[in-house]
């Protein structure tokens, strides 16, 4: 079981290369020989690199933050972006961002990013406990995301609300980012990004135990000598800091939150948590990887948003669980 | 051989809190268990069952008195230490995840393991020998949901072995077995009173199967709790009420 374990990461890896390499040749320009080396090269390092990056911090994020959520919830359905929070990260950012932009606070880069990356966070904290506050007079899986369904409608009613009276300028920039992409950011956004998204992937490896003992509920966690709330309350506090620092560089990117982990249970078939950790980490890159491949390689003039097809792989796979009742 | 003292309850009052004012299900209670001890805990329900249970597991902070575990203070042991002494087989039914048989029953090495729970040589004789004593050799590696709900208490009952505790709690245990899986819950934990020097708490309504294996039975009834012997229960007036005036 372990030998094939190892082929399964083996292929994972390949896979995740292929991927990496197939996005490191797209974006920026379709015809990438003809042009000069100093176009290529700014092609290249400016526009393809932080891009691919990008996919792989926002994939491994994403999949932890729903791994996390998932385990904690006792849910196989729950994810950030189905139980709205990155939709609450979503709301916090647009505050930040259209407040920012009226009084002039951005004019220093690393101030306004570190702010639109605090309120990204502060918002899927917000949404968090309110889901947690929620899910305890309530036990049905399925009304769990029902309710993460009208938190995120709350929050993207609110956000309408704040568009329409913004300023036309803002607006564009804000209503691109809210469809959710990777060609956004710069290399020195990544460099704001990767440290935080990695303490965050790495702070998860010493949460192995509790979330282990999540696994059968609260009750036995605390006789397997777990300290129940205090672990629950570093997962979230982790889980919102992937799930917002992701938010505040990407946007709200659906499904791979909720699908990843599942994919992942579906293929190691184990309940080994240390395993999912890693193969999550590892789909979670290649999802975003392909998917962004994919975004450039079906139309030729424009680059396609990343939602359409997390969506299209994602939401099937949930109504597929739905009907299939059996829980991953 | 002097039996040893495992839980001292001196004047303890148990409950919960709901809307932030204090519950009160057994008020002043005084008890004591020992090992090799087997009890049977009997009452109608909502009188406190499970409250002492799960107080007695760290579930539920008791609201007055106190509790020695091991001639330790209760309130000053840490949820781990706790873990280490007390293993509890609750009502909740568990499934998913991938969880399997062997999963569940690697639970009760938690308290023993590292960080990152990785298992060593010794944490796996523990599991097995757990596996093997409660007979689940055949279905370790099925999953949870695939297994029979007498499977699925012997599993939760393996894995409070793998927790090598002294104590052992059960809510309910023989809730929803047939009757063979019921006889066979109890010769088990009987088994493990006698050979390993185990304390057991039980709680049920099967109050046949209470008075043919345990020791003491704890009856719970009126905010208050009585140890008596088995022999004595059919002449005890609340007993005769639990039972309805069927047992003669």
């Amino acid at each position: 079981m372990f030998k094939s374990n190892i082929s399964k990461f083996i292929i994972l890896l390949t896979l995740f290369l292929v991927g990496a390499l197939l996005s490191l040749t797209m974006g920026g320009s379709q015809s990438f020989n003809v042009l000069d080396a100093d176009t290529n090269n700014f092609i290249f390092w400016q526009i393809r690199f932080p891009k691919t990056i990008t996919a792989i911090l926002a994939g491994s994020t994403l999949s932890i933050a729903g791994l996390i959520l998932q385990l904690m919830f006792r849910n196989p359905l729950a994810g950030p972006y189905v139980l709205g929070i990155s939709s609450g990260a979503s709301l916090f950012v647009a505050i930040t961002f259209l407040a920012g932009n009226s009084f002039h606070l951005f004019s220093n880069y690393f101030f306004g990013k570190s702010m639109v990356v605090i309120s990204s966070i502060f918002g899927s904290l917000i949404i968090t406990f309110l889901i947690l506050a929620l899910s305890k007079k309530i036990s049905n899986n399925v009304i769990l995301l029902l309710i993460g369904l009208m938190l995120s409608q709350i929050c993207g009613a609110l956000q309408g609300f704040l568009e329409y009276f913004a300023n036309p300028n803002s607006l564009k920039a804000f209503v691109i980012w809210g469809m959710g992409s990777l060609g956004g950011t710069t290399n020195l956004d990544v460099l704001i990004y990767s440290p935080i998204a990695i303490i965050g992937l790495v702070a998860v490896l010493f949460f192995i135990k509790p979330l282990t003992a999540f696994l059968l509920g609260e009750n036995y966690a605390t006789n397997s000598g777990i300290n129940y709330s205090k672990n629950r309350f570093y997962l979230i506090l982790i889980s919102s800091i992937l799930t917002g620092v992701t938010t505040a560089f990407c946007g709200p990117i659906a499904f791979v939150g909720i699908a990843v982990p599942i994919l992942s249970r579906i293929i190691f078939k184990t309940s080994n948590q240390k395993t999912h950790v890693i193969s999550c980490i590892l789909i979670g890159s290649c999802v975003l990887l392909f998917s962004d491949a994919l975004c450039h390689h079906l139309s030729k003039t424009a680059i396609l948003p990343i939602n359409m097809i997390t969506t299209f792989v994602g939401a099937p796979l949930v109504i597929y669980l739905l009907f299939k009742s059996k829980q991953w | 051989m002097e039996t040893k003292t495992y839980i001292t309850i001196s004047e303890a009052t148990l409950g919960y809190k709901k809307n932030k004012q204090n519950v009160e299900v057994l008020k002043n209670i005084n008890l004591n268990f020992n090992a090799t001890d087997f009890i049977g805990i009997v009452g109608l329900n909502g009188t406190g069952k499970s409250t002492l249970l799960k107080t007695l597991c760290g579930l539920l902070a008791p609201l007055n008195g106190n509790i020695y575990i091991n001639n330790k203070n209760y309130n000053q042991l840490t949820t781990l230490e706790l873990a280490k002494q007390i293993s509890v087989v609750l009502t909740e039914k568990i499934s998913g995840f991938n969880l399997t048989c062997f999963d569940a029953v690697a639970m009760g090495q938690l308290p023993y393991t590292s960080l990152f729970n990785t298992l060593t040589a010794q944490n796996y004789t523990v599991i097995n020998n757990a596996i093997e004593l409660c007979g689940l050799k055949n279905h370790q590696y099925k999953l949870l949901n695939e297994l029979s709900d007498g499977l699925f208490q012997k599993t939760m009952i393996a894995k409070c072995v793998a927790q090598q505790t002294p104590i052992m709690l059960l809510d309910e245990p023989s809730a929803f077995l047939d009757y063979a899986s019921k006889h066979e819950l109890f010769l088990l934990l009987q088994k493990f009173t006698i050979q390993q020097q185990k304390c057991v708490l039980v709680s049920s309504h099967d109050l046949d199967l209470v008075l043919k294996y345990c020791t003491k039975l704890l009856v719970v009834n009126n905010n208050s709790a009585e140890l008596i012997s088995v022999v004595s229960a059919p002449k005890n007036s609340i007993f005769i009420e639990l039972s309805g005036g069927h047992f003669k």
